[in-house]
């Protein structure tokens, strides 16, 4: 290149390839964008351990002198703790359900004959278009005739089935060789023998990214949960982070504790993601069609 | 050991007749193979015998039972597929017993002893505590059949076995096919596209076309004696000639085409005599004329294109506008555009009508042919 | 369909494992889904004790309301926002990310991470660092830029914000797909325009992005979903639907309706009218997905 000094060739002639100020570039480009959009987590992370005096002081970006303090405070005086737990309880139960209730869908849906099976399908896919708040007020009303206000039913039945799940299942199943299924039928291997010992283990993938997904989905609620659950205790974290705002809005705001109690709304999914991140990204590849 | 009965049976798929009105029977021990091309029915007759399929007219009789209406299981069949089925997540001794528990009430100490009875006929026993992944091509194969034969069938069916292997592999393993076969005894329906394999394999042989049976014979008389024109074509490489005729009959029967006209031996053979017809002659059975002794009817013909073939030279020549295929000595000097004399074997002439059906073989069917034996498969 | 012949016929069996999900789907989906419908027709007075059918008069209220409409307005606003600040900015890391030679899983880790990222989460951690007078991002872009940021009173400027925060969680969605994408091409084409001297941003427009299109119309239908039904803790947590009705979405001013002035009626009519958005742009994606199936 004409434009290029001399020092950057004789670099270049060093470097393998032919790429390297396009790569620097590249690289460059990354680490910033990546910083920028960790930025904020970053310095939530660091005023979580500053007391409210040194989080008056804008610039103070430094480590506070809190230590951990605000993580204890959050967690014990201001019930994180309790809200934690029913968060990680609800959440799983809407996984495991979810995902055992789609395995059985999916199941019948691939393997068995039935008369109607695409308008079953279809059934099951359609529940797509009815989100929560297209439904929110007749499923209030509901809840409150089951009498199932502040009840764990309310923030996991609505959850533990799911067209997505049936979706990525049946569409898993489908790509298993059909010689297998034939094989498991000249035996007259049974269904849920079929389920346990083949489906099962040839689906870990698959279920572990439905798993991911649904937990980091199920984590993330927050309207309905701050609806249908009016008993604080009850309550789930990211509500939690509300009842955070609202208890600390008199006098001085205490942001350090409630910067200490949104990492720690966030440390389970993203802990999750980081650990788990191989079958979502697998799973969430055929999501899409 | 069961024998197969196979009466008049049809699969229709919605508006496709994949299999139409078939019939054949298997005997008992004996191995058969099916073979045509792709999408012939071969594999749905395979699958209705097996239960994958259901009958859509027809009868099938395993034994003495009548099995149509029977699930897979209780026909007392094994299968081998093309793609092994070997399920992935389990080792070799694992997948040989999966489904063992729901086909009969055997003890795991029966199956233990059974799947290593199979390891040890098929010499495998080192592969059964790995699992598919592990395993090269040829040995899943064998873990395959080896889960066929822990079953002690009554009928083993495989679908293209050796399609996944490469061209090495399979020659052996078809080789270990015969000889597990012999010390089975077992009855055996086997599919395959593949027309050597057949040969090779089959104590009989089915061609089937267009979901209908051609013919059913010993791979010897399939070639000798072809019922239809598309069993000519279809056994034997390369492909017998077919040009077309006109046919004179006086005190014999004389076959006229613009650059031959050959006397054809033994014309009480014909079953019709037709104006017109086909004229069938294997590639072996023409020869370059300097290599006869007599003095055979002879005539001219035109080299386009010489293909060395390693063994034998096949050498393409030009008939007036039809082309014809000779199987000349290795290493004959010839090039495009030489005029070569031809003469025919005349023990081994065929005659299709129009149809496509045989009308004539120059040699009474069922006598053995000299020199066909060394001849019938493709190297 | 699968190409073998279904092992299993028992019926009941099938009705056994599909009645799990029916039922939940049936419970909670359709039937609340239905009542919506007949809710929207009725009103309720004395705190839901008494309901009375009123065709479609809520219907009436909301085509009448000048501030439905106002928040209508915003929310397709705010959406249209969302959907093109998300795809160029995830477009930009992705692109990054597939062109990158080294540590690229990594990076991926570091890139897809908001994914995991609690709306609520989201928008208490900026809430407090862009807060007017306490945030340090704020106090660095006022000095930057010499500007005063004040969204606690400026609509605009509110709008702004939680558009951003809406846009910082739903990265990592929108990067996971794009990279599949991206590494979806065929690399002979990459290949083939790079002997051809195609510069990168030429390459992007011109190769990449066409190449993409089905991705980034399945992208900008669920980024249109997300940012009307799922930015409800940004609203919630940071502006309460402020200053001046600013950033009131439908799906604030629905909770609101509902939940604050118990107009349960009018709440009804307001969620089938996002139905109604649901059901386009869920249309819109299976035709346009159609159209490229059978274009491939």
């Amino acid at each position: 290149m004409a434009t290029r000094s001399t020092s950057e060739s004789t670099l270049a002639r060093l470097l393998p390839g032919d790429i390297d100020a396009e790569q620097a570039l590249v690289h460059g480009g990354l680490v910033v964008s990546i910083f920028l959009m960790g930025l904020p987590l970053l310095l939530a992370l660091i005023m979580s351990t500053q007391n409210t005096t040194e989080v008056y002081q804008i610039t103070n970006v430094g480590i506070g002198s809190q230590g951990l303090s605000n993580y204890e405070t959050v967690l014990g005086e201001y019930n994180f703790g309790q809200y934690m737990i029913n968060s990680v309880v609800m959440s799983v139960i809407i996984v495991v359900g979810k995902v055992t209730l789609s395995l059985f869908a999916a199941l019948a849906l691939v393997y068995y004959r039935f008369p109607y099976e695409r308008a079953v399908f279809m059934f099951i896919l359609l529940t797509l278009l009815l989100p929560v708040p297209v439904r929110i007020v007749p499923l209030f009303d509901l809840m409150a005739r089951l009498g199932w206000g502040n009840t764990l039913m309310a923030i996991t039945g609505p959850y533990i089935a799911s067209a997505t799940a049936v979706f990525l299942f049946r569409q898993h199943f489908m790509s298993i060789p059909a010689s297998l299924v034939e094989n498991a039928h000249l035996d007259g291997v049974g269904p849920l023998k079929f389920l346990w010992e083949v489906l099962i283990p040839m689906s870990r993938g698959m279920i572990a990214g439905v798993s991911v997904i649904t937990f980091i989905y199920a984590w993330n609620q927050y309207l309905w949960p701050l609806i249908i659950m009016s008993d604080q205790s009850k309550q789930v974290v990211q509500v939690g982070l509300r009842f955070l705002q609202a208890a600390s809005q008199s006098g001085l705001t205490r942001w350090g504790i409630i910067m200490a109690g949104a990492v720690i709304a966030l440390l389970p999914p993203l802990a999750v993601l980081i650990v788990m991140h191989r079958p979502l990204l697998k799973t969430l590849a055929i999501q899409q069609k | 050991m069961s024998d197969i009965h196979i009466d008049g049976l049809t699969k229709e798929f919605d508006d496709v007749t994949a299999v139409d009105d078939i019939s054949f029977d298997v005997d008992s021990g004996e191995f058969l193979v099916l073979v045509g091309p792709s999408g012939c029915g071969k594999s749905t007759t395979l699958r209705m015998i097996a239960g994958l399929e259901d009958i859509t007219s027809g009868e099938l009789r395993i034994g003495e039972r009548r099995v149509n209406e029977l699930a897979p299981k209780e026909r007392n069949i094994a299968m081998v597929f093309q793609n092994y089925a070997l399920y992935p997540h389990m080792t070799s001794a694992e997948n040989m017993k999966f489904g063992m528990k729901s086909v009969s009430d055997y003890t795991s100490e029966e199956i233990n002893e059974r799947v290593r009875k199979a390891a040890d006929i098929l010499d495998i026993p080192e592969l059964l505590d790995r699992k598919p992944s592990e395993l090269s091509g040829g040995e899943r194969q064998r873990v395959a059949i080896g889960r066929a034969i822990v079953r002690e069938p009554d009928v083993f069916l495989l679908d293209e076995p050796l399609s996944n292997l490469d061209a090495k592999l399979r020659v052996q393993m078809r080789a270990e096919l015969l000889q597990l076969h012999r010390e089975l005894d077992a009855t055996t329906v086997y599919v395959t596209h593949d027309q050597t394999e057949a040969m090779t394999l089959g104590d009989r042989v089915a061609v089937l076309n267009d979901g209908q049976i051609e013919q059913v014979d010993p791979p010897q008389m399939l070639y000798d004696f072809p019922d239809t024109r598309f069993v000519a074509e279809f056994i034997g490489s390369p492909a017998m000639n077919i040009v077309p005729i006109d046919l004179a009959f006086g005190d014999g029967a004389v076959a006229h085409h613009e650059s031959f006209e050959l006397s054809l031996p033994n014309p009480e053979l014909f079953t019709e005599r037709p104006d017109s017809a086909y004229f069938g002659v294997r590639p072996e059975d023409v020869s370059l004329v300097d290599n006869v002794a007599g003095d055979p009817e002879t005539f001219e013909a035109e080299v386009s294109v010489t293909e060395p073939l390693g063994e034998s030279l096949l050498v393409h020549c030009l008939l007036g506008g039809d082309e014809l295929h000779v199987k000349a000595e290795a290493r004959t000097e010839l090039d495009a555009g030489d005029t070569v004399e031809l003469c025919v074997d005349e023990e081994r002439l065929h005659v299709f009508d129009d149809a496509g059906d045989a009308i004539y073989h120059s040699s009474p069917r069922g006598e053995t042919v000299s020199d066909a034996a060394e001849t019938q498969v493709e190297p | 369909m699968p190409e073998f012949t279904k092992p299993y016929e028992s019926r009941w069996q099938a009705f056994l494992l599909l009645l799990p999900t029916f039922a939940v789907l049936i419970a909670f989906l359709y039937y609340p889904g239905v009542e919506t419908f007949r809710l929207s027709l009725q009103q309720t007075i004395l705190l839901g004790t008494r309901k009375t059918f009123v065709g479609l008069e809520n219907y009436a209220t909301l085509a009448t309301s000048s501030a439905y409409h106002w928040s209508f307005a915003i929310s397709v606003a705010f959406a249209a926002v969302v959907v093109v600040g998300t795809l160029v900015a995830s477009l930009f890391v992705a692109y990054l990310l597939f062109q990158v030679d080294v540590g690229s899983s990594t990076y991926l880790i570091a890139a897809i991470w908001p994914y995991a990222l609690p709306t609520a989460v989201a928008a208490s951690v900026l809430l407090f660092l862009l807060h007017p007078s306490l945030g340090i991002i704020t106090y660095v872009l006022e000095s930057l830029t010499g500007t005063s940021l004040d969204w606690f009173t400026n609509g605009p400027q509110a709008f702004a914000i939680v558009a951003v925060v809406a846009i910082w969680k739903q990265l990592g969605y929108n990067i996971i797909f794009m990279v599949a994408s991206l590494n979806n091409i065929p690399e002979t084409l990459t290949e083939s325009a790079k002997l051809d001297g195609v510069g990168h941003l030429k390459m992007l427009y011109r190769v990449y992005v066409p190449l993409m299109s089905p991705t980034l119309v399945f992208l900008v239908v669920m980024n249109t979903i997300y940012a009307f039904f799922q930015t409800f803790p940004l609203v919630d947590l940071m502006t309460s639907g402020g200053p001046n009705e600013a950033t009131n979405l439908l799906i604030f001013k629905l909770y609101r309706d509902a939940f604050e002035f118990s107009n349960l009626g009018l709440a009804s009519a307001e969620s089938v009218v996002l139905f109604a958005i649901v059901a386009i742009l869920m249309y819109v994606q299976l035709r346009l997905s159609e159209s490229y199936t059978t274009y491939a």
